[in-house]
């Protein structure tokens, strides 16, 4: 950041959200004056579709040629004419490795986290996303189901997975829960690949005698691609188009997955990528198991609405 | 006589009501006290004592996002305060001496209600029929509108335990009614009009809960910063920064007691 | 005397003036009237009374494509549009909701009941306390109030944390019981302890406004009479401190029932109060018409409590 500031003698505002809906809820209360946004793959569906977006420039992004086809032309935004991908993270099992060894548990499976036969062993010391959209898409594709189904048979029979499994998890945690995985006290999560990869940083520069990894259930996982869109009501197009421009280097874009471990779209990047991070299959997968893993789709009212009720149901019952 | 009815009231206060008294005094200041006391350990688990410090202090002086949403707070628990008086203070004086039916409803319904049903009918409001963004003047409005009626309520108290007499004196003497405003009706209810101010600026800093509704992106407050922090990372920071909020509602509190000490039971 | 003698003109001028200095001052007492509560009437009507209507009107709308409210009316006919009934359908079509409004309920009735052993003696003891002491007694259950009610949430989650004294303590004494360990924060329990922590002031201070005002003497002829100290407080004081518990319990209660921060920050996967159900509505699944009928309902739950104390609270008597 500091280093586009000095580039481009302007400043940069930044402002967060915790996940999707909290940043499509303020921007539908009427938030304005954002040049820049940094949305994953649903929500910009949803921006899209609402017109709320300004069309790229491509004369103005030349590095665009850094990333890799594979992540571009989604069917959210076929041609890429708003949005250039910029990271993207999984959601994964992250888990104690010398913990579940030792309880010889099979992490290679949503199993893990949905069988009580499984789950007895580490009650109270699982958590799940506290994301409808998440734990429902985990648990649709445990079923064997795509995580963009909308029959409600489908959802009704995840609810009662759900449900099932509920019990043995310690809570349904969306952001702390790296600092329980780092401390100790949970052994198992259901959360994003570069948060795991955070935790194990954290685990090792505190010196624990465990280390945290993460691992793709072989039915398949939710891929977030996060893009980088210019909102319509933003007052700096042209500082926007350079900023994207900026993070498509090679360089810069490597930072990012240095710093944090989310997967980098951008082929330029991979030269400044640190090796132990480039080998992880977490951040990079392979190819065969790219197949597997799913963007997540928009929903339309009715079924935000359905879902709203199924995800009471869950919470409560 | 006399004697007699005191020595069997402190008869009365006896050894198990001061036990359950104590009890409850301890149930509610210790929690307290464990969050004061654990803003200067020396350690990032608010689990036991590692040593005395005062670094979460100088990373919260040093914490830039924290500061700004400590300024913004401040800004608006003033303009909103100083508004909320004015009209609180006019509302006090139409209640008592007007008796409106109508306008006590809408001020003291406010108060009664469950904050969320506020903040969410004028999220709706903002966003639906004014069309605004929600920012500073939002979360202004919003605490303006709650906090009306607390002013009023001390005002109005402050009123009713006035002598009518005074007020008939000034006028009988050919004082007009802006006059008796100004030299009698004022200066008397001047001490509830301070606590209903102060108590207003505390109520502003303080608010979470329609905050939370109606502040929209890019702007926000204290509270809302110290939620966040205790939903994502928990650090002795927001110790920290809840010991000097509590110094801060504590002179404020001591404050407005000092003006109107009638005024903190007449809030039932 | 001299009134004859002054010209009847004068006479009828010095009337005239006199009449007109009163109906100057009937005038002013209108002008004053609207001049005083007129602007903060008008603040309220537009801040506070329209945007409940709108809360209102909006159950009655569909949601809009992408969160907030679907258009009344639209140039296509092919979106969605107008007003419907289908958000209180939805409502009662599935008994979660309504079990969600009686966890709520039930919740709010533990911590008003709590709240009222917690605070009976408390405020027993202030009211039967020297007059000086009095005061400083009312302010020091006050001045936790006065902290930011997060501080005070906040304060428990340390206070119940896994690695915390009481946890320990908790934990050891279960352990040699034979029983398992049990988490006490992310529970209901915590839930309820922080909602009768935030809310203990709330009852005190109603209770200590009516006991302080009961005649000492009646209970000095109790005595007399023969009554024991239990007697004395089951037959004659508490039936007096109804209004005072009554108006303490609703001031408990109503609050309670809208909360949403405490099972927020404290709650475990179970804890899904109404508060949580409508602030999920709204900044979440964006679904505004279900949010505003689910604060419609919570709304009317509020009015009939409120009127339920009052009708209670109103019949005993002079003591409130």
């Amino acid at each position: 950041m500091a280093r586009f500031e000095a580039q481009c003698g302007c400043r940069v505002v930044q402002d967060y959200y915790s996940d999707n809906e909290e940043m499509l809820a303020k921007l539908a209360a009427g938030a304005t004056g954002y040049d820049l946004i940094v949305p994953t793959g649903n929500a910009m569906e949803s921006l899209i579709r609402q017109r709320a977006l300004r069309p790229l420039d491509k004369g103005m992004l030349p590095n665009l040629k850094n990333i890799d086809p594979v992540y571009l032309n989604t069917p959210f935004d076929p041609g890429n004419s708003y949005s250039v991908p910029y990271a993207y993270t999984l959601t994964l099992i992250g888990y104690n490795r010398e913990k579940i060894r030792e309880l010889d548990l099979p992490v290679d499976s949503w199993a893990v986290i949905f069988e009580p036969r499984y789950l007895e062993k580490i009650r109270g010391r699982v958590t799940v996303l506290d994301s409808q959209r998440e734990l429902l898409a985990a648990a649709l594709k445990y079923l064997g189901y795509s995580a963009n189904d909308t029959d409600e048979t489908h959802w009704k029979q995840a609810r009662d997975l759900i449900i099932r499994a509920k019990p043995y998890w310690a809570a349904f945690n969306a952001s702390s829960y790296i600092k329980e995985l780092t401390v100790g006290n949970i052994w198992l999560v259901h959360g994003y690949s570069n948060d795991i990869f955070q935790a194990d940083l954290d685990a090792q520069k505190a010196g624990r005698k465990f280390c945290i990894t993460s691992s793709i259930p072989k039915e398949g996982a939710v891929l977030a691609l996060d893009s980088m869109v210019l909102h319509k009501s933003g007052p700096r197009p042209d500082l926007a188009h350079h900023f994207i421009n900026f993070m498509l280097e090679g360089s810069n874009s490597a930072e990012l997955t240095n710093l944090i471990g989310s997967g980098n779209p951008n082929r330029d990047a991979l030269q400044y990528i640190r090796p132990e991070v480039a080998q992880n299959p977490a951040v990079f997968p392979g190819h065969a198991q790219q197949a597997k893993l799913e963007m997540l789709r928009d929903l339309d009212r009715h079924q935000r609405r359905v879902l709203s009720r199924i995800w009471t149901e869950i919470k409560l019952r | 006589m006399h004697s007699a009815v005191m020595h069997s009231q402190v008869m009365r206060r006896g050894r198990w009501l001061w036990a359950a008294a104590l009890a409850v005094y301890a149930f509610l200041y210790v929690p307290l006290a464990i969050v004061v006391a654990y803003s200067f350990n020396d350690s990032r688990l608010n689990a036991e004592w590692v040593g005395f410090t005062l670094h979460w202090y100088q990373v919260l002086l040093n914490d830039e996002d924290m500061l700004a949403a400590a300024g913004n707070s401040l800004l608006i628990a003033l303009v909103s305060s100083l508004v909320a008086t004015v009209l609180g203070t006019m509302a006090g004086i139409a209640m008592h001496r007007y008796k409106l039916k109508l306008l006590t409803f809408m001020v003291l319904t406010p108060v009664a209600m469950p904050e969320i049903l506020l903040g969410v009918s004028l999220l709706l409001f903002f966003i639906q029929v004014l069309n605004l963004t929600l920012g500073m003047l939002s979360i202004v409005l919003a605490h303006i509108t709650f906090s009306i009626g607390f002013v009023a309520i001390i005002v109005r108290a402050r009123l009713a335990g006035m002598d009518e007499s005074i007020f008939e004196a000034a006028r009988d003497l050919g004082a007009s009614q802006w006059e008796t405003f100004r030299y009698v009706t004022f200066p008397l209810i001047l001490p509830g009009v301070v606590a209903g101010g102060l108590m207003a600026f505390t109520l502003s800093i303080d608010d979470f809960v329609i905050t939370f509704f109606t502040a929209g992106v890019g702007v926000s407050t204290l509270p809302l910063h110290i939620y966040s922090m205790i939903k994502i990372a928990v650090t002795p920071e927001v110790n920290a920064v809840s010991t000097l909020l509590m110094l801060l509602t504590l002179t404020m509190i001591v404050l407005a007691s000092r003006f109107a000490p009638d005024v903190l039971k007449g809030k039932a | 005397m001299m009134k004859s003698v002054l010209p009847v003109s004068l006479t009828s001028i010095l009337s005239r003036l006199r009449e007109r200095k009163q109906s100057n001052r009937f005038a002013n007492f209108k002008l004053t009237k609207w001049l005083v509560s007129g602007p903060p009437f008008v603040f309220l009507l537009l801040f506070f009374v329209m945007p409940s209507i709108i809360m209102v009107l909006a159950s009655f709308r569909y949601p809009g494509e992408f969160g907030g409210l679907a258009p009344l009316t639209a140039a296509d006919p092919a979106t969605l549009q107008g007003v419907t009934l289908e958000t209180y359908r939805f409502f009662f079509s599935d008994p979660i909701y309504s079990q969600v409004f009686i966890k709520s309920i039930l919740m709010a009735f533990a911590t008003t009941l709590i709240c009222l052993t917690m605070a009976y003696p408390l405020a027993l003891l202030i009211a039967r306390s020297p007059k000086k002491s009095r005061d400083l007694m009312v302010l020091l259950v006050i001045l936790p109030f006065a902290s930011n009610f997060l501080i005070r949430v906040y304060a428990w989650m340390i206070v119940l944390g896994p690695q915390s004294v009481l946890s320990l303590m908790v934990n050891g004494f279960l352990q040699w019981l034979g029983m398992g360990p049990v988490h006490l924060l992310f529970s209901s329990f915590a839930v309820l302890v922080a909602m009768v922590y935030v809310h203990l002031p709330f009852m005190v201070l109603p209770l200590y406004t009516n006991l302080e005002k009961h005649d000492p003497s009646l209970l000095d002829a109790a005595q007399d009479l023969g009554a024991n100290a239990w007697q004395r407080f089951w037959r004659v004081t508490f039936p007096l401190s109804l209004p005072g518990i009554f108006s303490g319990s609703a001031l408990v209660f109503i609050p309670v029932l809208g909360m949403f921060a405490v099972p927020d920050i404290l709650g475990g996967t179970g804890d899904m109060l109404i508060g949580n159900l409508i602030k999920e509505q709204f900044l979440g699944t964006r679904d505004w018409p279900f949010g505003s009928t689910l604060s419609i309902m919570l709304t009317i739950a509020v009015l009939l409590i409120a009127w339920l104390a009052a009708k209670l609270a109103g019949s005993r008597g002079s003591y409130v």
